[in-house]
This record gives structure tokens, C-alpha cells and sequence, in this order.
């Protein structure tokens, strides 16, 4: 059993794969683009360096399917396992942290619980994801962790309905128990403020009902944030809820995307063979179990100062 | 505002002779400022805008508007207001105002240049919480609702860039003066246009002595159908005698069709837009600088609001070249029309004028960016480098001090105290390019700021607060993503002047960059594999920047394309408001803020792809279906009249009555 660790690094300055695309409401685009440019990047750092004279470095995530085959680099060269953890790529943690004092950023983390995997282990997993991110920003404390569950969405022709389609959408009873160890990690201080993702009216009255240590953030994606639903509008008001928008699609990380990520194919990064005796890759049933988002922005600058996601797998070999 | 000390200002003669000495004396002062502030870190972003207002008297059933000259009764009356007295006040300029007090300081007004103008900005400056956006939009109807609170009830503060009729024929000011004053020798307004604080028409009077006759304003007329062709001014007096100036008309100021003007309040008495930033330190400063400037005419061309002058429709969209003109005092040497004999130079630019320099520490600022006809005065150049400076900012303030200050007052000439910067800002507040780079004021705990200035002001609030939004949130975007606008000098002033033309927004292409992103910063490598430990994000090594013609990497685009993005492959740009989208949607917005957001930039979008009309084409539009309108450019009194009077149902509850105002505002 390996645990593969992807990673974005620092995107905020990684051009255009930060840019929303035209005409989607929401999408995975910048995690799956940024995962991509940072797999080429990374080959391209660690390979010894060309002659002086080539200094024609391939631009930004455009390697060419064909030639970046033949170029690709061994694997060995741009990822690291440590014991049963895999990093692609490997992360040179010098390189980490923010620059200022860590007291003058807003961090905001949003973990992904992905379909498929253990509802039992989102414990350890949410301690790994806080780990991760607390290691690449050099910090001890989060500002605000907003969990998404897979499943749910604010979809539908008008508000209302909207609202109504999300109550029945999830499974309260898991979602209340992953809490727990959500609310461990408030308890420690390591997370001041909790957050939940695209709940609807019914389902986040029925959660504060079940809960210790209360949401105070709902991060919800609409068509048009100016039609809130009501209910959820009063409910948040009188619970003092924090409504807040985003654009993440909550399957923000599919099986098929992310075999395609790491496959032997053009956009691919060469990991994953795609058959058992086919090329020299990794062989074995891969499940995405979670994803998880970091940003750090200079409180009184409003300025986005590094921003990236980790995203881990299981192979089984 | 620049400076308001009162003392005895000098006349140009004088003036000229202690030019030199101000100059040296403002080098002194802004090198003191520079080693007391260049070392000035992590301040907040903190922000200001500044609204202008001509003041009309209006009545539904008077045919006749005119220009309301109670500027100063205005302020009085603000000042004295009891009730705005315990809230602290809220006129700087005749009472102490106490801000620190309130959570919710008074909005501060101000004097401006025209008798019938006022400013006013935010009783303390924005940050960049975004409840504090929020905010902006009910802050400026709050401006306006005190402003009218405190005139007449027939005075309205009216946010057009320019009055329509202002020196029409006949009366166009209450009370009424006759033109032809000493100050500014206009035939076409008084010299009671100006503010009569001696600052304002001493600064008129040397701009034109220094020049050597009036300044002159020539605005194309639109030719419609039944405009005269060739087209002469027909309210150009070419039978004066009064004054020597009175001969600039009879040799040759007033061309054929040309809307023809000869004073500083044609262009100073225009009303804008302004958008302060204060940095986090100098370096983030002039990375602001520079990143703003290509942006300036592109949001010029799409503030456009200025189709009106002197009672005739204009062949152009918007205020800038007018204001250029009105300010000019360039000799005729400096302008190159006679040979160089007492000038130091020739001079390509008005004081008024786009920007001349990038000041940025970038590694991205190309020299072939830089302006190849920028004039410095290397004396001053070598002074402030032998003080500290860095030689790209030192260029930019020698550049700054080839102009000569207009307004000296003899007092100030006695000692030269370091511990202000008033002979500095002498000069520096009177080169009015479309950016400023300030530096912090003496004494005070203010970081290094940035002022945009090219917008026009927006007949709406709602406008206003949607284009001064949109600029905060673009700052942050280019700071977050690191963006490169960097395009020649030559193409921002190309650009400027394409954004004069009519209908530019929609019509015209601009120069911009194709690509704004920076080059990815690779990892520090090592041949055995082992990671340098001690490298830190800051101490990376660039890689040799490939770096290919500087004319590829721009083109032309329409304003839609800059704003929305490319649609076509050729075109990959992402678009500033993608980009300004993209910066919200990885920050914590709230749905009210960011459904407030969302109407700002629906507003400006649709500006850019002309699902909505720019002022400037409302106003036409508005002229020219106007039952009073005769197809010949001519805008009356009547057309006039029914033009404010739709522009002050605009604020209020009748605005659904207010012709095409689902075309202008959505």
C-alpha cells in the first residue's frame, strides 16, 4: 500500500492555470492545471541542468505530449518515497514557509473528503491534511478549516429548490461523526474557526443540532450569490453563520482524472503504467481520498501570498 | 488639493527668476523625505477616492441652469452646521476636523479649482476589508446627500465631468459675471469662475504669462447633419481689443472645426475620478506605478463621459486633452514652434499629461519600455543620485523637475525648512500625470502612495463605487499574481490618445500585453540530489529570461478583449475582470459583499462589450433625440436643461423615468 502525496506548490504566481475559466460556474480546473505545471516544472528543477547556451526552458504546463515522453525525465529524479509514502513531486521543504510573521496572514484551509474513501479513516486523514499544510506554511495555527463533504451542491432552477434538493443530499450521520475530529483540532487551537461546505438550510440546522463545537463559516457555491435562500439566510443570521461563496466543485478530484493526471498519456506525468506490462510506472488500483486547499493572504493588504493544494491517494500495488 | 498657505504669491516675472531656487530647494526637501522613508515597511493598504461635483441651480419649470458660484457659502455652511460640529466636521480647510473619534468619521469636503466645484472624499481612508467596500457605494450617496443638505434647495452637486454650456453666450453663472477679467483674460468666462483663494488665479495668470498668450482648447466639433462645413466657432469674439491676448483669436487659436477655448477652467474645471493606494513599502509603490500605468487609458477610454464643450457636441469622448491644453505653459521654444534661444528644452508633453517614466525595481522593465523622448534635467538627476537615490527613481523626479513652479509665494522663501516638503510638492503637485508616485507627507505616519488619475467621473454613485471598487481589487490582483502589464511608454501615450476618440470604448484598439503572467521561479538544483538547505523563496536565482522583440509581446485589443479576456485562440489574454474573479474566488467573500462585487462588475463588463452605454454616449444619445436638437452640434438651453434635470432624477426615486436609462445603467 503506497500513499501518493501530489502537490501544487505555491500557484499564485503560476499564471494562467489561477484563472477561472470562462463560463463555468464551478470547476477543478486550477487544481488539476496547477498539479500538471507543477509535475513539468519539478521534472524540468531536478533534471541536471541543459548546456548554458539552451536556456529555452519549455513554457509554464505546455509540454508537448510526444516530445515530453521522450524527454521525460526518470522518476526517480523528480519524486521521493519515503518509506510507504510516495511525494510527487518532491517537496524541498526549505523552500517552504510565508514570509512575513506568521500573525499578519488569514489562512484558510478546505479539505475535501473525495468519494470512495474510508468514511473511518477522515480522522487521520484530516490530522494528515493539517499537518501538511501547517509543514508547507511554516505555521501552527489555522484561521478557518471548512470541510466538504462529497455530494452536495446548491444545483437547481431557482433558490428554493436549490435549498430543498440539498437536505437530501450527503449522509448526516457520517458528516456529524467525521466532526469529531474536526473539533479536536479547534479544541488544540490548532484551528480557530470551523467551516462547512455547500449545506443548505435543513441539513445545517439538523448539524448544529448534533454538534459540539459549531460551524461558524458555510461556504456555499451559486449561480448567483445574490439568491441566497431565505431559510438559509435567516438560519445563518440567527446562528451567526458566516456565508461565504466559492467556486470548488466538491468531486474535486475523480478517480478517472486523476489516473489521467499520472497515466503514461500527453497531459500525463508517466507514474501510472497503463498496463500491467506495459511501461515501467506504477501498477496497481489508485483511489483519491482527499484534497485539501491552503491559502494564505496578508490580512491588511488583502494580498494572496501563496496558495496550493495537496491531494493524496492510495495505490495499491 | 496641493497647498493652501496663504501668503504673497509672486507674479510671473518674479516667479521666473526664483524658479531655480524653488527647485533646488524642493531636490533638498524630497531627499530628506527619501532617507526618512525609504525604509518604510509593511504599512496596510489603505485607500482613498475623491469625488468632484459642479454645483447647478436647477428648477423643473426654468428653462435656464446655471453654475452655482457658492462654492465658499457652501463650506462655510458645512462648517458651521452644529450638528456636523459635534461629529467632528467635516471642512479641513475652515474648521479642525477631528476623524480618530468617530467609527464612522464625516465624509471631508473640499475646495476645487472652479468657484462652482467641491470635493469630497471618505472621512478616513478605505482598507481593504471587504466590508469596507461594501461601504464606499453608501459613503458617496452620504457625500452627496450632506453636500445637498447644505445649499439651496434649487443648487444640485452634479457628478458630470464638465458643465455642458460652461462659456456659452450670455448668462451660464449665478450670480453673473462678465468674461474678459484681468486674471484669466478668457473672452468666455470671468475670472470668477476660479476659486478666488489667491492660489487659484495666480495659477491661471502665470500659466498664461509663462506661456506667453492664453492657453488654448481646441475640441473637434461633431459633424451631424446639419452641422456648417467647414464649421467656425461661432461664439468666438474675434473683435476684442482689451486685453494684448485679445489677438491670439486673430492669429489663428481658433481653427475651423474646432470647438474653440482659451482658459484653465475649460480643463481644471472638469471634474474626475481619484484613486489613492498606499503601499506596503516603496518597492510595492513603484511596482503599483508601473502596473497602473498601461491601465490608464484603457480606463479612461471606459469612464468616457465628456461628449459636451461650450454648448456644442464634441468630436471626442472625454475630458484629458483638454485639461492637458488648459495647464499648458509651454513656451513656444519648449513647444518647438521657434528655435531653442532661453528654454532649456523642448518639452513633447503638457505638465498635464500621460505618464513618462516606470519607476518599478523589476527585472521585467525593459530599457526599450522606457521613453525615448523623456526629458530630464540631469543636474537634478545627479543630485539626488549623489543623495542616495537609485538612478531609475531619480530619473523620474529630474523629469518631474524640468517644469518650472508656478505658484511661489514669498514667504517661503526665506528659510528652507526640511522638516516640510512644500517646495517639493510645488513641484510635484503640479506635474499632473496620470499616475503619481507620492511619497509619505513630513511628520506623519503615512506609507508611499500610489493616485491613479485618468478615470472621469460617473454620473452615479453606483458607477463611481463600481470603477473605485474594481481598482482596489485589480491592485490586489497584480500583487497577488505578480501580473505584467509593462508595455513602451510611446504605447500608453498612443494608447491615451486613442482614447479621445468617439465611441473609442467600442470602436478603438489599444495596445496592451499579451501575456500578463509572470515566469515560473524554479527550484534551486543541486547535481547530488540532496536540497540546499539554506535557500529561501527570496534567495532563488533567476534563470537567463529568454527574452524575445519587445513587439511581440504585445498587440492590438479592443477594450473588451482587455477587460473580458480573448476569444479568439490568437488572443489568449485572460481579461482583468477573469482576473480580479479569479483573485475573489481564492479569498473569503461573503455572499452580500460578493453579490455587491458581482453587480460592479457586471456594470463595467458591460460597458466594455457595450451591452451598456458609456456616459458619454448616453449623453449624446440623450442630445440627439432631444426635441430642441437641430441636428447642427449645437447643444442649448433647453437640451441643457432637460440633460441636468435627467441627471438629478438619476439619483432619486424617478429614475425609471430617465431616458435610456436601462441602455446606460442596466
Amino acid at each position: 500500500m503506497t500513499r501518493l502525496i501530489l502537490s501544487t506548490s505555491n500557484i499564485v504566481m503560476g499564471g494562467s492555470s489561477i484563472v477561472r475559466q470562462p463560463g463555468t460556474d464551478k470547476s477543478n480546473f486550477e487544481l488539476t492545471n496547477s498539479l500538471r505545471a507543477n509535475f513539468v516544472a519539478a521534472q524540468e528543477d531536478y533534471s541536471p541542468p541543459q548546456s548554458e547556451t539552451s536556456g529555452n526552458t519549455p513554457t509554464f504546463g505546455s509540454a508537448n505530449g510526444a516530445e515530453a515522453e521522450k524527454t521525460r525525465p526518470q522518476l526517480s529524479i523528480w519524486t521521493t518515497r519515503e518509506g510507504s509514502d510516495y511525494y510527487v513531486p518532491t517537496i524541498d521543504w526549505s523552500l517552504s514557509g510565508v514570509q512575513e510573521e506568521p500573525s499578519q496572514y488569514e489562512i484558510t484551509v478546505k479539505l475535501f473528503y473525495l468519494p470512495g474513501a474510508s468514511i473511518q479513516e477522515r480522522a487521520k486523514y484530516t490530522k494528515d491534511a493539517v499537518e501538511l499544510v501547517l509543514k508547507e506554511l511554516k505555521i501552527q495555527t489555522i484561521d478557518l478549516l471548512i470541510i466538504s463533504f462529497h455530494g452536495l451542491t446548491f444545483d437547481g432552477d431557482c433558490e428554493w429548490r436549490a435549498d430543498k434538493i440539498n437536505a437530501s443530499q450527503g449522509n448526516d450521520e457520517e458528516e456529524i461523526q467525521s466532526w469529531a475530529a474536526v473539533e479536536e483540532l479547534h479544541s488544540q487551537g490548532i484551528v480557530k474557526r470551523l467551516g462547512l461546505a455547500e449545506y443548505g438550510s435543513e441539513k445545517l440546522s439538523k448539524f448544529l443540532e448534533s454538534v459540539k463545537v459549531p460551524p461558524q463559516v458555510d461556504q456555499i457555491n451559486l449561480k448567483d450569490c445574490c439568491n441566497v435562500p431565505p431559510p438559509l439566510i435567516q438560519l445563518a443570521k440567527a446562528k451567526g453563520i458566516e456565508l461565504l461563496t466559492h467556486r470548488d466543485c466538491t468531486d474535486i478530484l475523480p478517480k478517472g482524472t486523476l489516473r489521467e493526471i499520472l497515466g503514461q498519456g500527453p497531459q500525463g506525468a508517466g507514474l501510472l503504467s497503463v498496463s500491467k506490462r506495459g511501461l515501467d510506472g506504477m501498477k496497481g488500483e489508485i483511489t483519491p481520498q482527499w484534497v485539501v486547499k491552503y491559502t494564505a493572504v496578508v490580512r491588511d493588504r488583502g494580498v494572496i501570498e501563496n496558495k496550493g493544494y495537496f491531494a493524496v491517494a492510495e495505490l495499491a500495488e | 488639493m496641493g497647498l493652501l498657505a496663504l501668503g504673497t504669491p509672486l507674479q510671473w516675472s518674479e516667479a521666473k527668476e526664483n524658479a531655480a531656487h524653488v527647485r533646488a530647494w524642493g531636490i533638498e526637501q524630497l531627499l530628506a523625505i527619501w532617507n526618512a522613508a525609504k525604509g518604510k515597511e509593511g504599512e496596510a493598504l489603505l485607500w482613498g477616492d475623491e469625488i468632484e461635483y459642479f454645483v447647478v441651480n436647477y428648477g423643473e419649470e426654468d428653462e435656464k441652469v446655471t453654475l452655482s458660484l457658492r462654492q465658499a457659502d457652501i463650506l462655510t455652511a458645512l462648517a458651521s452646521d452644529e450638528k456636523l460640529k459635534t461629529e467632528g466636521g467635516c471642512v479641513p480647510a475652515l474648521q479642525d476636523v477631528v476623524a480618530e473619534t468617530s467609527d464612522a468619521p464625516l465624509p471631508i469636503f473640499h475646495p476645487e479649482f472652479g468657484r462652482f466645484m467641491l470635493e469630497a472624499t471618505p472621512g478616513r481612508p478605505w482598507g481593504i476589508g471587504f466590508k469596507d467596500l461594501l461601504d464606499v457605494e453608501s459613503n458617496m450617496r452620504l457625500r452627496r446627500k450632506i453636500a445637498k443638505e447644505h445649499m439651496y434647495p434649487e443648487e444640485y452637486p452634479i457628478t458630470l465631468t464638465t458643465y455642458p454650456r460652461l462659456g456659452s453666450p450670455g448668462v451660464f453663472t449665478a450670480p453673473y459675471y462678465p468674461p474678459s477679467g484681468e486674471n484669466l483674460r478668457s473672452q468666455f468666462v470671468p475670472d470668477e469662475i476660479a476659486n478666488p483663494h489667491i492660489r487659484f488665479p495666480t495659477l491661471a495668470a502665470n500659466i498664461r504669462a509663462r506661456r506667453g498668450r492664453k492657453v488654448q482648447v481646441n475640441v473637434p466639433i461633431f459633424k451631424d447633419k446639419n452641422t456648417a462645413w467647414p464649421w467656425k466657432d461661432p461664439t468666438v469674439n474675434y473683435d476684442l481689443f482689451k486685453w494684448p491676448e485679445d489677438d491670439d483669436v486673430r492669429n489663428g487659436a481658433a481653427p475651423d472645426n474646432f470647438i474653440h477655448m482659451d482658459a484653465m477652467a475649460f480643463g481644471m474645471g472638469s471634474c474626475c475620478l481619484q484613486i489613492t493606494f498606499q503601499a506596503k513599502n516603496i518597492r510595492e509603490g513603484r511596482q503599483m506605478y508601473d502596473q497602473l500605468s498601461p491601465l490608464g487609458p484603457i480606463m479612461l477610454a471606459l469612464t468616457a463621459a465628456t461628449p459636451i464643450y461650450k454648448g456644442f457636441l464634441a468630436d471626442t469622448d472625454v475630458r484629458w486633452n483638454q485639461i492637458s491644453n488648459a495647464v499648458d505653459d509651454r513656451t513656444p521654444e519648449e513647444l518647438g514652434e521657434t528655435p531653442l534661444k532661453h528654454a532649456r528644452w523642448r518639452i513633447p508633453k503638457s505638465r498635464y499629461a500621460s505618464n513618462s517614466t516606470y519607476i518599478s525595481e523589476d527585472p521585467r522593465l525593459r530599457k526599450e519600455y522606457f521613453d525615448p523622448n523623456l526629458i530630464i534635467d540631469p543636474d537634478v538627476k545627479q543630485k539626488l543620485m549623489d543623495g542616495g537615490m537609485d538612478s531609475l527613481l531619480a530619473t523620474h523626479f529630474a523629469h518631474l523637475f524640468i517644469r518650472d513652479p508656478i505658484v511661489i509665494f514669498a514667504e517661503d522663501l526665506k528659510e528652507l525648512d526640511l522638516t516640510k516638503t512644500d517646495h517639493f510638492e510645488n513641484l510635484q503637485s503640479t506635474n499632473w500625470q496620470h499616475m503619481r508616485f507620492k511619497p509619505p507627507p513630513a511628520g506623519s505616519d503615512i506609507g508611499w502612495r500610489v493616485e491613479f488619475r485618468p478615470m472621469e467621473i460617473q454620473v452615479t454613485d453606483f458607477e463611481n463605487a463600481a470603477f473605485s471598487v474594481f481598482m482596489v481589487l485589480i491592485t490586489r490582483a497584480i500583487l497577488s499574481f505578480d501580473l505584467n502589464f509593462y508595455i513602451p511608454i510611446a504605447k500608453v501615450d498612443e494608447n491615451m490618445a486613442t482614447a479621445h476618440h468617439r465611441n473609442a470604448v467600442l470602436e478603438k484598439k489599444f495596445w496592451f500585453r499579451k501575456n500578463p503572467f509572470p515566469t515560473r521561479l524554479p527550484r534551486p538544483y543541486s547535481s547530488n540530489g540532496s536540497r540546499s538547505g539554506t535557500a529561501t523563496p527570496n534567495t532563488i536565482s533567476r534563470p537567463p529570461t529568454p527574452i524575445g522583440p519587445v513587439e511581440d509581446e504585445y498587440a492590438l485589443m479592443t477594450i473588451e478583449e482587455i477587460m473580458n479576456g480573448g476569444r479568439d485562440g490568437e488572443n489568449t489574454f485572460p481579461g482583468l475582470i477573469p482576473l480580479v474573479e479569479s483573485y475573489l474566488d481564492s479569498m473569503n467573500v461573503d455572499v452580500e459583499t460578493r453579490c455587491e462585487f458581482a453587480s460592479y462588475l457586471n456594470l463595467i463588463r458591460k460597458r466594455a462589450d457595450g451591452r451598456l452605454w458609456t456616459a458619454a454616449k448616453w449623453i449624446r444619445e440623450f442630445v440627439g433625440g432631444h426635441e430642441d436638437y437641430k441636428e447642427d452640434s449645437a447643444v442649448s438651453d433647453k437640451i441643457n436643461h432637460d440633460l441636468i434635470g435627467a441627471v438629478i432624477k438619476l439619483d432619486g426615486g424617478e429614475r425609471g423615468w430617465v431616458f435610456n436609462v436601462d441602455k446606460f445603467l442596466g
